[in-house]
């Protein structure tokens, strides 16, 4: 996917793209503080909201090849199941429950499968909105915060999947997430965003490293006592 | 059957309280069915299309919302009259007028239900749509399913408006026996005879029916509300 001189404004606040390339089949990190246009950036990309200027090429890619994931993720008023199998009802797929099986049960939730929706917890709306995202196998997964609520053993579970999808079929992902230590671990790419602009982008390792711009350097700094504050450090 | 037909005619002294029933049921159901078949897609369009003006016609429709029903009457009387303009299909004193008239009562009802409700979901349920790749179709259909708790309760608030109106019904239908005589107007009529005692027993047969369509409303629902409360 690949944006060009995008420009895009919610009623004071503007979001200025002059160019953004998303690699196909690389994990990429969208980064920054509260406020800066991470999940405008990425409504954008979904085609949830148009842009007041500029051009969106998505190479080729179908709206339907594209999901996304929120933070508080919309459950149907239905039940687990019934969650889950919707993007494949919505192809015209029989979903049989063999195939479905694994994807609850590894997340725990087959327990819960005929439980509504709406009954979960925090954590485990995040894990179903995660797994419905991926069992239709789409190309570009967009994921906006979603793992932020799970506790630490489920964190490592979906980046372990997320892992194994990458090496089956080549997946773009674009990770939106304000924990550093987990983009670190799992981008290939970092977007960073100040203010509504694009201000770093580039290789991971590269970036983090020995990156130029200052706002990212101080963003680096904060969040990375944060997390030293925490007890956890980012290598 | 002719036995508590006999005994309901003998209790409620001569005012016809078994057709009243047939009549109020039908021109509730009729009124009921054209405003939920106008009154849904139009809250759902109004929610979904921006429009120069579109804050007027939410505010006209709140005001009709709360509108007296006697004015609707008057002015389907006046629609209806041998001299109006649509005095030609003579509806005036029969049932199509009392349905019109309860119509133009309930459609903003049910329109400004949905649509605040809407106003408040359906954005969601649309971009939810949009990360599934649903067509426009299946976000119509997504948007009636997530929201048929809402549009039934709209649905059963209009249909309690019309069993219950008595302004609009005794100006349009007139009140005639056998003819166009609700419940309610039958009850307008037993109080104006002094006949309390048989008017609060028609008004528990009328809550009774509303009881009676509430069951059956939740008889339909009990599948999904098994599913709500595991």
């Amino acid at each position: 996917m690949k944006m060009t001189d995008i420009e895009k404004r919610v009623g004071d606040f503007c979001l200025r793209i002059p160019e953004l390339q998303l690699e196909s089949g690389c994990i990429h990190g969208l980064i920054g503080g509260n406020g800066c246009g991470k999940t405008t950036l990425a409504k954008l990309m979904m085609g949830i909201l148009t842009p007041d200027s500029g051009r969106i090429d998505r190479e080729g890619l179908n709206e339907r090849e594209i999901t996304m994931t929120t933070q508080r993720p919309y459950l149907m008023h239905t039940s687990v199941y019934e969650n889950l199998v919707y993007p494949l009802k919505l192809r015209g797929k029989k979903p049989r429950e063999a195939d479905v099986r694994p994807w609850l049960t590894r997340c725990g939730l087959w327990e819960k499968k005929d439980q509504y929706a709406g009954s979960l917890s925090g954590g485990e709306r995040q894990k179903l909105s995660m797994i419905r995202a991926m069992i239709f196998k789409p190309k570009l997964i967009i994921v906006d915060e979603t793992l932020s609520n799970l506790d630490p053993d489920s964190v490592e579970l979906f980046e372990q999947w997320i892992r194994e999808i990458q090496a089956q079929a080549a997946v773009t992902w674009v990770m939106i997430s304000h924990q550093l230590s987990h983009i670190c671990r799992m981008c290939d790419q970092i977007h960073f965003l100040s203010q509504g602009e694009l201000a770093a982008s580039g290789p991971a390792r590269e970036l983090l490293k020995n990156c130029g711009d200052e706002r990212l350097k101080a963003f680096l700094e904060r969040e990375s006592l944060d997390l030293n504050v925490r007890g956890r450090k980012v290598d | 059957m002719n036995a508590i037909e006999q005994w309901i005619n003998e209790t409620f002294s001569n005012v016809g309280v078994l057709s009243s029933i047939q009549v109020t049921f039908q021109m509730a159901v009729c009124s009921t069915a054209i405003s939920a078949l106008l009154g849904i897609p139009l809250g759902l369009l109004l929610e979904k299309h921006q429009f120069p003006g579109k804050r007027i016609v939410v505010r006209v429709n709140r005001t009709l919302m709360g509108v007296p029903p006697v004015v609707i009457g008057l002015l389907v009387y006046m629609l209806l009259m041998r001299r109006g303009p649509l005095g030609a299909f003579r509806w005036l004193f029969t049932i199509k007028g009392m349905v019109l008239a309860q119509t133009l009562i309930i459609t903003p009802i049910i329109c400004g239900m949905v649509y605040s409700y809407a106003v408040r979901t359906a954005p969601a349920i649309r971009n939810f749509a949009v990360t599934m790749g649903a067509s426009p179709m299946q976000t119509n259909r997504l948007m009636l399913r997530e929201m048929k708790n809402e549009i039934y309760f709209a649905i059963l608030s209009g249909f309690g408006r019309s069993i219950s109106e008595v302004g609009a019904v005794m100006l349009v239908g007139g009140n005639i026996k056998g003819n166009t005589r609700t419940m309610t107007t039958a009850i307008s009529l037993l109080k104006s005879q002094g006949i309390f005692t048989e008017g609060v027993a028609l008004g528990l047969i009328l809550l009774l029916m509303a009881f009676l369509l509430q069951c059956l409303a939740d008889f339909f629902r009990k599948e999904e509300i098994s599913v709500e409360n595991d």
